[in-house]
């Protein structure tokens, strides 16, 4: 039995993959801990889940865009969560005292707090911004990104030059496959596990469904709710044309489409897991979320996006042959259309989709990362996360037991060197 | 801000620049958009980084190979990018040609 403590973001698309992982390690009969502001954690973990509370921040909120948006993301919500969440962090580290932090690539207090602690942690790879480099082709954008990330880690007192805390030297999780990152080879600490996948709590009026008209589920994803409306009513003008042939369902704040068509139910949120088997097509914004859980069942997709990885992932989903991508701000209803029907008509694109859902299913979702999990801890367990130089030539399987152990307060920190909570002691 | 301190385009190669971005966008309505030198390809035109690979190569089609948007694009910097105007482009085009 091992201890993780689990340090995430309180957005359904990061938060999501991590309860689900971590379900399947308590499975396993490990304890599992997390540490995130309660207000939102708490509901979604229930009564009985170990939380270690951080406080809720409001965020000024972010710009709608493009590279603008990416800077937002960084200058107003990934490095002052960070730093806001810290402290927390550290108490939590202290007093679970884990064998290992499972950190959101974005949340990056957890890397942080693991660093300074001496303690291995695994990095949750929930979008696609950072993987496979989407940047590189920017090289001046990318560097100022590091700088941020520099910056951050100069302020938590972490100077190590190779330390990043987007990518645990440990154990690299994704939530994604080959099929859609393409041929990239990545290090062998890198795991790809597909989409781990969690159905929130939600109900559906499912005699509504017409079992004799294809069926498309309109979405924008959760972030986005302030641009949604004049983007479902040109997708309802969209599926208008089609009532003979399509049932749309669009998931949406109330009051987004007042007046739908009458082959569109417009719901505010729909059990997407349960709902995805009786799909034909989904038109999304393209958030890593909805769209794995779309190829995962095999379902093609238009996709139009917004912002942040969404690009990313429309250029992947497009080059895999599974999905049309369209212009969120500018597309027609007849554009829309246009592309709606080609994905329902031509079956290369449900075929596509299905050789990605394949891949999904093969790379395994949370219990393949659950496992990789158990395994980086044994791996920390015979190789300590610091070496001593001088032990470089004869590396003993199981290192001696340093002097000083029983004084570190923290079961998992081994190797106190680095840590700089103890570093007096010693 | 901008990326260059050049004059600003005259309305020729505005209206070029207007032609290019409906053929690399797949969108005809940017012909009658009003597109100024000032208009922001990611602020008012809604361009991400697949549009502007797209313009980058409409541009080489139409001008020739010395033009090299994408090369053009990663000497600039994060705040350039994001202010950068199709009255800059306009100005980068100009100077491959010349």
């Amino acid at each position: 039995m091992s201890r993780f403590l689990v340090v995430t973001l309180p957005l359904t698309g990061h938060a999501y993959r991590a309860v689900a992982v971590a379900d399947e390690l308590g499975a396993r009969g490990h304890e599992v801990a997390w540490c995130g502001p309660k207000t939102y954690f708490r509901p979604l973990l229930g009564p009985d889940a170990t939380l270690f509370p951080t406080g809720t921040r409001l965020l000024r909120d972010q710009a709608e865009h493009g590279i603008a948006a990416l800077k937002s993301l960084w200058e107003r919500y990934v490095v002052p969560i960070a730093r806001f969440m810290l402290p927390a962090v550290n108490r939590a580290v202290l007093e679970y005292q884990p064998d290992m932090v499972v950190v959101d690539q974005h949340a990056l207090a957890g890397a942080l707090a693991a660093h300074r602690h001496g303690l291995p942690w695994a990095t949750l790879v929930t979008e696609a911004m950072e993987l496979t480099r989407p940047l590189a082709a920017l090289p001046r954008v990318e560097a100022w990104v590091r700088a941020q990330v520099a910056a951050l880690c100069r302020e938590a007192d972490v100077t190590d030059a190779d330390f990043d805390p987007l990518f645990s030297p440990h154990l690299v999780i994704a939530f994604t496959t080959s099929a859609l990152t393409g041929e990239q080879r990545f290090p062998g600490h890198f795991a790809l596990v597909g989409p781990a996948m969690l159905e929130p709590p939600g109900d559906f009026a499912w005699d509504l469904l017409d079992a004799a008209r294809r069926k498309v589920l309109i979405t924008v994803g959760t972030l986005a709710t302030g641009l949604a409306g004049d983007f479902y009513q040109r997708a309802a003008a969209a599926v208008a044309p089609l009532r003979t042939t399509v049932q749309a369902i669009i998931a949406g704040p109330p009051g987004s489409l007042p007046d739908p068509p009458d082959n569109v139910l417009a719901v505010p949120s729909v059990p997407m897991l349960a709902l995805l088997p009786r799909l034909d097509g989904v038109v999304s914004h393209g958030g890593m979320n909805t769209v794995s859980e779309a190829l995962a069942h095999g379902v093609p997709l238009v996709l139009a996006p917004i912002r942040h990885d969404q690009p990313v992932v429309a250029a992947q989903v497009v080059r895999a042959g599974a999905g049309i991508r369209v212009p969120f701000h500018r597309v027609s209803p007849g554009q829309l259309r246009e592309a709606l029907v080609s994905i329902l008509d031509e079956p290369s694109y449900r075929r596509a989709a299905i050789r990605i859902g394949d891949s999904f299913a093969a790379a395994g979702g949370a219990p393949a990362a659950a496992e990789r999990l158990e395994q980086a801890v044994r791996t920390a367990l015979l190789e300590p996360v610091w070496k001593p130089r001088s032990a470089a030539a004869s590396t003993p399987m199981v290192p001696s037991v340093p002097p000083s152990k029983a004084m570190c307060p923290i079961r998992a920190c081994r190797w106190h060197h680095r840590c700089r909570q103890n570093r007096g002691r010693y | 801000m901008t990326a260059d301190d050049t004059a600003p385009a005259d309305d020729t190669a505005l209206a070029d620049m207007a032609g290019a971005l409906a053929a690399a966008t797949g969108d005809d309505s940017l012909l009658s958009a009003g597109i100024t030198a000032t208009t922001r390809l990611e602020g008012d035109l809604y361009l991400d980084s697949l549009d502007v690979a797209a313009l980058g190569a409409v541009l080489r089609d139409r001008f020739g190979t010395t033009v090299d948007l994408a090369g053009y694009v990663a000497g600039l910097d994060i705040d350039q990018i994001i202010a950068l105007t199709v009255g800059d482009i306009a100005a980068y085009v100009d100077r491959c040609l010349q």
